[in-house]
């Protein structure tokens, strides 16, 4: 068996939550072409059965399942109705959340039920389906879990305040996880994004991408490779990792500060 | 190219989507540390992605070179071009002259993995300027001449995947490990900063963080040590090199937005306390 089949996801039956657009349809996608089968699931219809027919026309099963991850009633027929259509769930792509309401003003001008929808939209529903899907890994004796994070997970912003505490906690929930179920042969990773702009008012709001050191913005299909990577038997020995696909973002911080002009030795000459 | 940031200007859009991912073909890859079980199965990986490879040990000696050799002639089986390189790593004349040889060969150099390691463990206060000197050369001086002497050639041509093979130790304090610890933390920072530095310039520089491996020289040897290794490590066990190259291979073969980061392969052992 070679790296390249590794890095496949042949006969292997991927959830992916917020798959109805944007990164989770691209990861469904790069799924699909790694031979993936793929459950769609989010809270538009429409966006999860175009998702799922693109799935199929790569020769891959699909079901498109609608589901809001707020509620865990919804999220554990999500489950209940994935494995009834695909048979079974080898990874669960959790890829659900953004930013809410009142996200973005200083924290005395936000109510509690904007902070806790929040939190719900990002953190609980990584719990809710997280604990959705773990019996089944367990009875199948295997399982990727891939959630999705930020850097703003790992590093302050101001006034992002559910924003950054939310996405942590999915960091860390996500390391203790890992080491709750990494001896049941489940491994449980989170992906940072760095900014990948969906809308062109993203892209402009975040400066056309000139503060990130390589010097633009991620391309949504440039998620695949790393997601299916992790969800691969190749990663097999990562589990409780954080990985980072942000320009250099973290590394250098946003330019000019991970610069330093030329500063030669005491006496020697510049 | 300049010292100074670039100007505020969008550098250079994303590569298209590949027809195949991870795909190696065409690329010409340096693998230093190939004389050890893990950089032979590293370039063995790449050549399996379709990369051709010319591989390198630490130190050229001669009981090395046969080494380097024998995983040559495993991307030799595969119907990859290779190049057996004698070369001391510590050397910057001898890894500028390697560098040089595989551009005269090839035309070009894509991918350099730094997987050389020199394990060395001692208490502190017992370590020599001698054992401090060397365990800093081996395991980082040898990646900053390596870098410098690769990224030259990468600069030139707008395009590079650098990825350098580091360990947990430089991340939790190992006791008795002082000096390797200093250098592979050492080779964390240098990946952090050289990727800022060359960020612009299609260059990306990325870290595999390994956790205790099966063939890691010194390391479970020991029957007690491996027994106490396998007890406290939270996967039960070491890592083996099949979940080490997988990494090695997506980040070669990255579209360019990953870079200054590090991947984890330790079976949770750093997500822990």
């Amino acid at each position: 068996m070679t790296v390249l089949d590794r890095l496949r996801l042949d006969g292997r039956v991927a959830l992916i939550t917020g798959s109805g657009r944007g990164l989770g349809r691209a990861m469904a996608l790069a799924f699909a072409d790694a031979g993936a089968d793929v459950v769609c699931s989010a809270r538009t219809q429409a966006e999860i059965d175009a998702v799922a027919d693109e799935v199929r026309a790569k020769g891959r099963r699909a079901a498109a399942v609608r589901a809001d991850v707020t509620d865990s009633a919804s999220v554990e027929r999500m489950v209940e109705r994935s494995l009834a259509e695909l048979g079974r769930i080898d990874i669960l792509v959790h890829n659900a959340g953004g930013r809410t309401a009142g996200d973005g003003r200083p924290l005395h001008m936000i109510s509690e039920a904007d902070w806790l929808a929040g939190i719900d939209a990002n953190l609980t529903s990584a719990v809710s389906c997280i604990r959705a899907v773990i019996p089944p890994m367990l009875e199948q004796g295997r399982g990727k879990i891939l959630t999705t994070a930020s850097g703003l997970g790992l590093r302050g912003n101001r006034d992002l305040n559910m924003y950054t505490a939310a996405k942590a906690g999915v960091i860390n929930l996500t390391r203790s996880l890992a080491l709750s179920y990494g001896r049941h042969n489940i491994q449980i990773n989170t992906m940072a994004l760095g900014l990948f702009p969906q809308t062109e008012a993203q892209a402009t709001r975040w400066g056309g991408g000139r503060y990130i050191p390589v010097g633009r913005f991620g391309t949504t299909w440039e998620i695949g490779p790393v997601a299916v990577f992790l969800c691969s038997p190749a990663a097999d020995g990562i589990n409780g990792a954080v990985i980072v696909q942000d320009g250099g973002g973290l590394a250098g911080g946003v330019t000019p500060f991970g610069w330093a002009p030329r500063i030669p030795l005491p006496g020697a000459s510049a | 190219m300049s010292d100074q940031p670039s100007p505020p200007a969008a550098a250079g859009g994303a590569l298209p989507p590949p027809e195949r991912p991870f795909d190696l073909r065409g690329r010409v890859a340096l693998v230093t540390g190939a004389a050890r079980p893990l950089g032979g199965a590293i370039a063995l990986a790449l050549a399996e992605a379709g990369a051709d490879v010319a591989l390198a040990g630490l130190t050229g000696s001669a009981d090395e070179h046969f080494q380097v050799n024998s995983a040559a002639n495993q991307v030799w089986s595969l119907g990859r071009r290779h190049l057996a390189l004698q070369v001391d790593l510590t050397d910057p004349v001898a890894v500028e002259a390697a560098v040089q040889r595989v551009e005269d060969e090839w035309r070009r150099l894509d991918l350099l993995v730094n997987a050389q390691d020199l394990l060395f463990a001692m208490p502190f206060g017992e370590t020599s300027l001698e054992e401090w000197n060397a365990t800093l050369a081996a395991n980082l001086t040898s990646v900053a001449l390596t870098c410098q002497a690769a990224g030259r050639v990468m600069l030139r041509a707008g395009y590079g995947r650098i990825v350098n093979v580091a360990s947990v130790a430089g991340d939790r304090g190992v006791m008795n490990m002082t000096a390797y610890a200093a250098a592979k933390s050492g080779v964390l920072a240098l990946t952090r900063a050289l990727a800022t530095e060359w960020a612009r310039t299609g260059v990306t520089v990325n870290m595999v963080q390994v956790g205790w491996y099966e063939d890691q020289a010194g390391i479970g040897d020991d029957p007690e040590h491996r027994k106490t290794l396998t007890k406290i490590l939270p996967a039960r066990a070491l890592v083996t090199n099949d979940e080490v190259t997988g990494a090695v291979v997506m980040l070669a073969a990255d579209s360019g937005y990953f870079t200054g980061q590090v991947v984890a392969v330790d079976g949770a052992a750093t997500a822990r306390i």
